[in-house]
C-alpha cells in the first residue's frame, strides 16, 4: 500500500468515495508520467537506435502469440455471424460482415486485450524487477537519466511494434474467418471475398488502425508507469503486474468507447461534408 | 567536505531524521551505525538529493543540495550526483549489458563527458575499466560475462568497480555487507578498507557491522529514533557507556580478532 | 547431424516451450485432483466463501464497468452492421441479444477474469514460493492443493458464473437502451422480439462456457505460480506468462464450445 493509500484509506472511511478517490490517484498518476515521458522525449534525442532494438525484441517475442490469437478471433466471430445469418438467408454477407466487425472492433479491443498481457506485463516486470532490485536507482546515481534511458526506447518500441502487431493480427484474423468458413460452413469463398468490398473500405482501415495506435497508447503508458513506480521486492513486482494488467485492460475498454463515439461523429461529419460537396458540383 | 545542518524528515507523520547536523572533513571515512529502520540509509539519499529534507541543509562542498530540488536546477543536482559515488545494497548491476558495459556505464554518460571536456575513445575506456577491476581485486576475463552468471560477491565487486569508474570524490556505502555470507562480508569489508586507504576518498558508509566500522572508521556516528546519539572516535565508541552502544559492541567483541587495534 | 541439431535449437526455443509445456502439464495434474477434491472432500465451506468474497465481489465493480462500456460500443457496432446489410431494423434485437448471449457477455469477462483474478493468483502463489513459504507449508504438511488452491478454484467458478451472468444482464439492458435510442424500439417490443430469438440452449451454451473459464483459469495460474523460480524476476515472468496463457485458453475453449454448440443449433 502506498502511502497516498494509506492517507487517503485514513480520510475517507467510505469505501465508494476511497474507490473513487483511489481511481483519480491512478489515473492522474498515470497522466503525469506520461506527460513526463513526452518531455523527455522533446528534449532529449538520439533514441533512435535504441528504440530500434527494443521493437525487434518486442516484436519478434509476441508475433506467434498474436497469429494465435488472431486466428481464433476471426474464427469465433465468423461462426457466430454464420448462426445468426443462416435464419436470413443472408450468407453472402458473411464476408463483409465479419471483416468489417473483426477490423473495426472485436479484433482491436481482444488482441489489445492480449497484448495487455504479452507485453504490458512483460514490460512492467521487467522494469518492477529493475526498481526493486535498485538497478533504476544505480542508473540515476550514475547520472543517466532512466526515464531517457529505460522507458523512451520501451515505451515508443511498445506504440510501434504493437501497431505492426495488430495489423498483422487483424489480416489474421481474417485470413482465420475464411478458414472456418471453408470448412465449418459451405461457403463459396469467391462469393465471401466479393462481399467484403461493400462493407470495409478506406474508413473501416483507418477505423481499425486509429484504435490501434490508441490502445498501443495505453499499453505503453500504463505498463512503464507502473513498472517504474513498483515498491517492496518480489511481492511488489507481482502486484505491479497484476495491477497493470487489469488497469490497461479497463482502459482500454473505456477508450474504446470514447472513441467509437468520436469515430462515429466524424465518420458523419465527413459524410455530411461529402454530400454537400456533391450538392454544390451538381 | 559534507555537512548536515540541522535536517529533519518525516515519512507520513513518522520521523526518521530529527534535527541531525553532523559534518564529513575531506578524507575522513564515517561508519553510520544504527538498528534498521532508522533513518540510516535515508540520510544517504539526501546526500545524492534522491529525497529532500523536510528543513534543514546539506552541503556537498560547499553546494547547498537541498536546495537544487526545483525542476530548473536538475543539471547543478545531476552535477552533484556525478561526484558522489553510491554503493547499493544490492549489487544493482544492468542484467541487460556485460560486466564491462556495466562498469562503462558512468564513463559514456554526457555529464562524465562534460566533466572530462570531450569524449573518452573506447580504448581510453577500456584502460579504465580494466584499472577498477584491478582495484576491486578481479580479474580481467570476466569482463565479457553477463551479472547473472557471476557468483554474488563478483557481482558486488562489479558494483564497487562501476560506482569507482568515474573516479567520485565521495563514496557512499548503502550496507555492503548486508545478506552476504560471512566469508564474503570480510572480503568486502577487506576490500572497503583497502579503498578507503588507497584511494583517500571521503566515504560515508552505512553499516551494521561494528568490527569493520572500529577497524576502518575515522569517525562512528550512531543513529537511534532519527536523533544522533553518540559521535564519536572509535577508541571512544569502545569505552562509551551508552547502553545501545555497548550492546552494539558486545555482540560484536568476539567477532574481532585478538590483537586488533584501533585506528588512531 | 549435429549442425541440424543446433540449428533446429538456435531456431526452436526449446527452453522457453519445456517451460509452458511443464507449467500446462501441472495445470492438468491440479485439475484432476482438484475435481478430485470436489467429489471426495474435503469441502472447506469457509475459505470457500472467504475467496467468494474477495474474488467475486473484489471483481464485481471492475467487470460492471468494462462489460458495460464494451456492450455499449458493440451492440450499437452489431446493430449498424445488420441495418447496413439486410436493411431490415426488425431484427435488431434478435442479433443483439444472440450476440451477446452467445460471445459478448461471456468471453468479455472471462478475459478480464484472466487478469484480474489469474494473475493476483499467480503472483501471490509465485511470492509465496520464492519467500519459501510453500516449503514452509511442505514441512508442516499441508497440501497447498488443498489447502490454497481448491477454495479459489471453487470461488472462481461460481464467481464466473455470477459475473456472467450479471455481465449478460448489463449488456442486454444496453443492448436494449442502443436499440431504444437509436433505432426507435419501445421496451417492450424488444424483449418480446429477443423471446423469439433466443431458446434454453443459448443460456444453457452462456453458463457451460462461463463454468469452463472458470474452471480452467485458476489451475493455470496456480501452475505457473508453483512453478516460479528466480526471485523478484521470477514472479513476473510468472505472473506475465500466467496471463497469455490463460487469455489464449480461454480464446481456444471459445473457439472449440462455439463451434460445438453452432453445429448444435
Amino acid at each position: 500500500m502506498s502511502r497516498t493509500e494509506r492517507k487517503l484509506q485514513q480520510e475517507t472511511p467510505n469505501p465508494l468515495e476511497r474507490a473513487v478517490a483511489n481511481t483519480m490517484h491512478e489515473f492522474g498518476g498515470a497522466w503525469i508520467f506520461f506527460n513526463r515521458v513526452m518531455r523527455t522525449f522533446k528534449r532529449t534525442k538520439g533514441h533512435k537506435s535504441a528504440i530500434i532494438q527494443q521493437v525487434a525484441d518486442v516484436s519478434t517475442r509476441t508475433i506467434g502469440t498474436v497469429i494465435f490469437a488472431g486466428v481464433f478471433v476471426g474464427a469465433i466471430l465468423v461462426l457466430q455471424f454464420d448462426v445468426m445469418l443462416r435464419r436470413f438467408d443472408a450468407q453472402a454477407l458473411l464476408g463483409g460482415l465479419n471483416t468489417s466487425a473483426t477490423i473495426r472492433e472485436v479484433g482491436p479491443l481482444i488482441i489489445s486485450f492480449l497484448l495487455a498481457g504479452k507485453v504490458g506485463a512483460y514490460t512492467t516486470a521487467e522494469l518492477a524487477n529493475m526498481r526493486v532490485t535498485e538497478q533504476i536507482d544505480a542508473i540515476e546515481c550514475l547520472g543517466t537519466n532512466p526515464i531517457q534511458y529505460l522507458i523512451i526506447p520501451r515505451f515508443f518500441a511498445i506504440i510501434l511494434s504493437s501497431v505492426v502487431l495488430l495489423a498483422i493480427g487483424l489480416s489474421v484474423s481474417v485470413i482465420g474467418a475464411i478458414l472456418v468458413a471453408q470448412t465449418f460452413s459451405d461457403i463459396n469463398l469467391y462469393q465471401y471475398i466479393s462481399s467484403i468490398p461493400r462493407f470495409a473500405g478506406a474508413w473501416t482501415l483507418f477505423e481499425g488502425l486509429f484504435r490501434s495506435v490508441l490502445f498501443s497508447t495505453i499499453v505503453a503508458t500504463i505498463s512503464t508507469f507502473k513498472g517504474y513506480t513498483a515498491t517492496g521486492g518480489a511481492r511488489g513486482v507481482g502486484r505491479a503486474v497484476t495491477e497493470s494488467a487489469i488497469y490497461i485492460n479497463v482502459y482500454i475498454v473505456i477508450v474504446n468507447f470514447i472513441s467509437s463515439s468520436i469515430l462515429e461523429w466524424v465518420h458523419d461529419f465527413i459524410f455530411w461534408i461529402g454530400a454537400l460537396l456533391e450538392r454544390i458540383t451538381l | 567536505m559534507i555537512r548536515f545542518e540541522h535536517v529533519s524528515k518525516a515519512f507520513g507523520g513518522k520521523v526518521v531524521l530529527n534535527d541531525v547536523s553532523f559534518e564529513v572533513p575531506k578524507g575522513d571515512v564515517l561508519f553510520i551505525l544504527g538498528k534498521s529502520g532508522m533513518g540510516k540509509s535515508v540520510a544517504l539519499k539526501h546526500i545524492i538529493g534522491v529525497l529532500a529534507p523536510d528543513s534543514g541543509k546539506i552541503f556537498v562542498d560547499d553546494i547547498e543540495v537541498s536546495a537544487l530540488h526545483s525542476p530548473d536546477r536538475k543539471d547543478e543536482l545531476v552535477q552533484v550526483r556525478q561526484r558522489c559515488g553510491m554503493v547499493f545494497q544490492h549489487p544493482a548491476l544492468l542484467d541487460s549489458l556485460n560486466i564491462f558495459d556495466n562498469i562503462a556505464f558512468g564513463l559514456r554518460t554526457p555529464q562524465y563527458q562534460a566533466k572530462m571536456r570531450r569524449k573518452l575513445t573506447e580504448e581510453e575506456i577500456g584502460v579504465i575499466v580494466e584499472q577498477k577491476v584491478d582495484l576491486v581485486d578481479l580479474k580481467i576475463d570476466i569482463l565479457s560475462m553477463f551479472p547473472h552468471e557471476v557468483s554474488f560477491g563478483v557481482q558486488k565487486r562489479v558494483s564497487m568497480a562501476r560506482t569507482l569508474a568515474p573516479s567520485p570524490d565521495y563514496l557512499l556505502f548503502d550496507e555492503p555487507t548486508t545478506s552476504l555470507d560471512p566469508l564474503t562480508t570480510s572480503e568486502i569489508n577487506q576490500l572497503i578498507d583497502d579503498l578507503s586507504r588507497k584511494l583517500k576518498v571521503t566515504s560515508i558508509i552505512v553499516s551494521h557491522d561494528m568490527a569493520c566500522a572500529l577497524a576502518i572508521a575515522d569517525n562512528i556516528l550512531f543513529l537511534d529514533q532519527g536523533k544522533i546519539l553518540l559521535q564519536a572516535k572509535p577508541k571512544e565508541v569502545v569505552a562509551s557507556q551508552i547502553p545501545l552502544v555497548k550492546d552494539f559492541f558486545s555482540e560484536t567483541k568476539e567477532l574481532l580478532p585478538p590483537d586488533w587495534n584501533l585506528k588512531a | 547431424m549435429s549442425f541440424v541439431v543446433g540449428l533446429v535449437q538456435s531456431w526452436f526455443p526449446t527452453e522457453i516451450f519445456a517451460r509452458h509445456f511443464r507449467a500446462l502439464y501441472l495445470a492438468g495434474e491440479l485439475i484432476q485432483k482438484l475435481v478430485r477434491q470436489a467429489s471426495t472432500g474435503p469441502y472447506r465451506k469457509p475459505q470457500v466463501l472467504d475467496q467468494m468474497l474477495t474474488i467475486g465481489v473484489g471483481s464485481l465493480p471492475i467487470i460492471t464497468i468494462a462489460t458495460g462500456f464494451t456492450g455499449l460500443v458493440m451492440t450499437s457496432e452489431i446493430a449498424w452492421h445488420m441495418d447496413f446489410a439486410l436493411s431490415n431494423v426488425s431484427m435488431i434485437p434478435g442479433f443483439t441479444g444472440q450476440f451477446v448471449l452467445r460471445e459478448l457477455g461471456i468471453a468479455i469477462p472471462a478475459l478480464l477474469i484472466v487478469s484480474k483474478v489469474g494473475a493476483s493468483m499467480t503472483a501471490e502463489l509465485a511470492s509465496m514460493r520464492i519467500t519459501e513459504q510453500l516449503d514452509a507449508f511442505k514441512l508442516l504438511k499441508i497440501d497447498v492443493v488443498s489447502y490454497h488452491i481448491y477454495p479459489r478454484w471453487v470461488a472462481t467458478i461460481f464467481s464466473t458464473i455470477c459475473l456472467t451472468m450479471i455481465s449478460i444482464a448489463i449488456t442486454l439492458l444496453i443492448a436494449m437502451f442502443t436499440a431504444v435510442t437509436k433505432y426507435h424500439f419501445n421496451s417492450e417490443e424488444y424483449f418480446s422480439t429477443l423471446s423469439q430469438f433466443i431458446t434454453s440452449l443459448d443460456l444453457i451454451c452462456a453458463l457451460t462456457k462461463a463454468t469452463v473459464f472458470g474452471a480452467i483459469i485458476p489451475p493455470i495460474a496456480c501452475a505457473y505460480g508453483l512453478k516460479c523460480e528466480g526471485g523478484a524476476q521470477g514472479v513476473g515472468q510468472a505472473t506475465t506468462d500466467a496471463v497469455v496463457t490463460a487469455t489464449l485458453a480461454v480464446i481456444l475453449l471459445d473457439f472449440v464450445m462455439t463451434a460445438i454448440f453452432s453445429a448444435l443449433l
